[in-house]
């Protein structure tokens, strides 16, 4: 199992669109993927569960990943957060 | 993993329209935390006798806490409330609108503690101001899953992402039975030591069924279809099917999903094709009933095939045909 700290970085934080794109890419993985934010434990590839976060920017939640492709995951999600959800220029 | 309360703010309590405060005195200490989830009555505590009292719980006055009070000497009054008040208690309500002495507030002021008065009888109350605490301050769990209403019972559907939860759980809301929460459920233990589920305010009435995007179970079904809580009576895992897995084929084995310090029965359901899980779980939650009030199919078919073979091996139940 693998974790690593992520600031949101977009305006409007982990809102629908966002945790769309979020669950969508997490989904692609066979690893199991938690978001943990306010000791709140959500599965990553559950749209309506990350909805339940209400994280918003500036918000530091962490990522955790576990089995085959972990690491591939973590990478891959940690991007999303940092290219802000591809919905800002 | 359960999260631990650790305490309430009063400003939190005070903005409750069940308790009807009206007002407020010393307001500037309303971020003082109320950390235990049960109120006080001081009772003798007004008296000297502060040993019972503890900090963290908050306080309620009713008429015999005020008229002890109002009954005493002033120097006496002065030495009581010093003593009371220096306690450091989180705050205190006073019912039935009674009216606060402004010594008593100078005092309370002196020990940073506010005064809240209600216009409630003391016994509702401390009733209603118990049972919210007692919430606030019980055991919370999430629980991936779909939480449904099928035949009066709580049912959470659990599996893992993308076997069919959310599907299987529209179907049986459109054979007419309740949604409670989908994909995320929130659970606590209630006085009676029951687990009740709950959506989280944000996705309530909310489903996610994959091709359709999410919907609202509300606006398309109606009122009836969704239910605000539900006490859980059952877990039903989905899972893949595996060829190389035992299933229950005769109904006997009993597993448990723990959870809280409780055992709820669990029944595992394998997912394969052609299997309409929404009619096996509808007839899973029957037998589920049917074995609650005593029947086991599988002990009267023993019974059964054991009566056949005595009249086999007995020649005289023969002759007797």
């Amino acid at each position: 199992m693998i974790e690593k700290t992520q600031v949101i970085h977009n305006k409007l934080g982990l809102h629908a669109r966002a945790a769309a794109k979020l669950s969508h890419l997490a989904n692609m993985f066979t690893a199991d993927i938690f978001l943990i934010y306010n000791e709140d434990k959500v599965n990553a590839k559950s749209l309506l569960g990350i909805l339940t976060l209400a994280a918003s920017v500036g918000n530091e939640i962490i990522l955790q990943a576990s089995g085959g492709d972990e690491q591939e995951a973590l990478a891959a999600i940690s991007d999303l957060f940092n290219r802000k959800f591809d919905e800002e220029s | 993993m359960p999260k631990e309360i650790k305490g309430i703010q009063l400003g939190q309590i005070k903005e409750l329209s069940q308790l009807k405060i009206v007002r407020i005195f010393n307001e500037k200490w309303i971020h003082n935390l109320v950390s235990h989830p049960r109120p006080q009555r001081p009772g003798l505590g007004l008296t000297g006798y502060l040993k019972h009292l503890q900090a963290g719980r908050i306080q309620v006055f009713g008429k015999t806490e005020v008229g002890y009070l109002h009954n005493l000497k002033d120097e006496d009054r002065s030495r009581c409330l010093k003593n009371y008040f220096s306690l450091k208690l989180p705050g205190i309500i006073i019912s039935e609108n009674i009216k606060a002495e402004s010594d008593w507030i100078a005092m309370a002021a002196r020990y940073s503690t506010p005064i809240l008065i209600s216009e409630l009888h003391t016994a509702p109350l401390i009733s209603r101001l118990s049972a919210f605490l007692y919430q606030y301050f019980s055991k919370k769990i999430k629980m991936n899953g779909v939480l449904m209403d099928i035949m009066g019972q709580g049912v959470l559907i659990t599996g893992s992402s993308g076997i069919g939860k959310s599907e299987t759980a529209l179907e049986l809301v459109n054979k007419g039975y309740q949604l409670i929460a989908d994909d995320v459920a929130e659970f606590y233990l209630d006085s009676n030591d029951d687990l009740i589920g709950r959506s989280n305010e944000i996705i309530k009435n909310l489903m996610e069924v994959r091709g359709l995007g999410i919907i609202n179970i509300n606006d398309i079904f109606g009122t009836s279809a969704v239910l605000e809580e539900k006490k859980l009576n059952l877990v039903i895992n989905l899972e893949k099917w595996d060829a190389k897995k035992k299933y229950d084929r005769l109904g006997e084995d009993t597993q448990y999903f723990k959870i809280l310090g409780l055992e709820l029965p669990l029944i595992s359901l394998p997912v394969g094709p052609g299997r309409n899980l929404s009619t096996i779980i509808e007839v899973a939650v029957r037998n589920f009933l049917a074995k609650k009030s005593g029947k086991k199919t599988y002990l009267e078919l023993n019974k059964e095939s054991a009566l056949q073979q005595d009249e086999l091996s007995d020649p005289q139940a023969e002759v007797s045909k």
